[in-house]
């Protein structure tokens, strides 16, 4: 299941670079696509704004198909308070950027398996897919607005997993 | 002294596992299961020459027998009952799309698209075929020994079929499954491999062998067979050829116990249908599975017992030390 995980994260992550290439953020010394995975990551005390963070939460198998199937449910929370030079009013149309840029990175809705445990990463046999996500409301903090969004990710237990 | 007996409530099952066996059409012989020599039998590994389908889902049997009564006397009183009509239906839903569950849930002949020739005019059942492979001396049921610049043209993952020529044969063809009845003479050389259930997934290709990912059904290849590459399968609404096989169904209970249903002989009697199942209760728009249906008729079969026409055996396993 790691794996399908991994997969996820990295198909989002490369085709955030691709979408929007100025979406980054500096993470232990290394500028990065701005995405990440909470669990990997030292605790953070407030969620980084203008990133998109992945957490895990449901886990639910079905084992009586010919491959045992795993459904992950992933949350991803963003937020933005928008930009110094609008003086934050921007910060409305900062999250609509975010929310576009993640509908744009869930698609296609499938990514092949790879096992990110060995360098360089090594195709599995199967690819992981999504659902459409489903989205919370706009959360208001003073001057900062977050959405949280969930997806359904899909796939296959292979041999050796 | 603790009690070395308990008293079995109803059997609690989960899902249905489905195993399916060819019925030889030429002879018209059915597949035995014997549930007291192999009721015990390791579900994944299932005795020759059952084949396992998986776990199903929404097997239902429907019995369609029917009864009258004998009247007698006045006014008229049943004096006995006569079976008029012996019949029933079973059926079910796989979880899984491969060459058996898709021919089992068609009412017609499955076949396999074999690999088009360069430039070959198309065809909805596929165009005229690359030319067939012979494989050499030393095959194998998992292995297919091949003349080098044959086996350069296979690849690790793709699928093959293996079976004889055809040379104007009618009737059965296709071994060690019957997959289709010709009432009269084709032209297609390749007719018998479109429809050969003889087919297997290449896990390696060395330069003189395929290496398959499990054994074909048919075995070790014997003389005259030729091998052609399968880019995946079709089937037709409609035709004349209905596919027959003996079934076997097994609901393993919570305690050990196992109940059986054996259809010596089941016909698909509906055409090719599919029903989709939501993978995500909440999220009904979303990713759906697309489940086969299998409908199928149970046709009779003559007990040697005590002559007797039957459709289905019904057999209970107890479990361990449960009240009889």
């Amino acid at each position: 299941m790691q794996n399908a995980k991994d997969s996820f994260y990295m198909a989002l992550r490369t085709r955030l670079a691709t979408i929007n290439p100025e979406r980054t953020t500096l993470l232990r010394g290394a500028v990065r696509p701005g995405i990440l995975v909470e669990e990997a990551e030292a605790p953070f005390s407030q969620l980084p704004n203008d990133v998109f963070v992945l957490r895990w939460l449901g886990l639910a198998v079905d084992m009586d198909l010919g491959s045992t199937m795993a459904a992950e449910e992933c949350e991803i929370v963003y937020q933005t308070c928008g930009t110094q030079s609008f003086g934050g009013l921007d910060r409305g149309r900062s999250l609509s950027e975010m929310d576009e840029e993640f509908v744009a990175m869930l698609r296609p809705f499938y990514t092949p398996k790879l096992n990110y445990a060995v360098t360089p990463p090594a195709a599995m046999l199967t690819h992981v897919f999504w659902d459409e996500p489903g989205f919370g409301p706009i959360v208001v903090q003073r001057d900062r607005l977050s959405r949280t969004a969930r997806v359904m990710v899909y796939s296959y237990q292979e041999q050796g997993e | 002294m603790a009690a070395n007996w308990f008293s079995s409530p109803a059997p609690v099952a989960r899902r249905v596992r489905a195993y399916f066996a060819p019925v030889n059409r030429v002879t018209q012989t059915p597949a035995l299961f014997d549930p007291a020599e192999q009721g015990g039998f390791n579900l994944d590994a299932p005795p020759s020459p059952w084949i396992s389908l998986g776990w199903i889902q929404g097997f239902t049997r429907k019995p369609s027998s029917k009864t009258s009564l004998v009247l007698t006397g006045i006014p008229a009183a049943p004096l006995e009952q006569v079976r008029e009509t012996l019949q029933a239906q079973v059926s079910l839903q796989f979880l899984s799309w491969t060459k058996l569950t898709m021919a089992l849930a068609t009412g017609s002949q499955h076949m396999n698209l074999l690999a088009p020739a360069g430039g070959a005019a198309a065809a909805a059942d596929g165009a005229q075929a690359s030319a067939a492979v012979t494989p050499q001396s030393g095959s194998t049921a998992t292995s297919i020994v091949l003349a080098a610049s044959d086996a350069a043209k296979f690849t690790a993952g793709s699928i093959v079929a293996l079976d004889v020529d055809y040379t104007g044969q009618t009737g059965y063809v296709g071994a060690p499954i019957s997959g289709a009845y010709v009432r009269q003479a084709l032209t297609d050389v390749d007719y018998i491999r479109r429809v050969t259930f003889n087919v297997g997934l290449v896990s390696q290709v060395s330069s003189t062998a395929l290496t398959l990912a499990g054994p074909l059904p048919g075995g070790a290849p014997a003389a005259g067979v030729k091998l052609q590459a399968v880019t995946g399968f079709v089937d037709r609404e409609g035709g004349s050829f209905y596919q027959e096989w003996s079934a076997l169904f097994v609901m393993q209970g919570s305690q050990g116990e196992r109940i059986f249903f054996h259809y010596p002989r089941l016909q698909t009697m509906t055409g090719a249908e599919e029903t989709t199942l939501s993978l995500d209760g909440k999220h009904q728009g979303g990713q759906t599975r697309v489940l086969l249906k299998g409908q199928f008729l149970a046709l009779p079969v003559t007990d040697p017992l005590d002559g007797e026409h039957v459709v289905c055996y019904r057999s209970f396993l107890p479990a361990p030390n449960a009240l009889v």
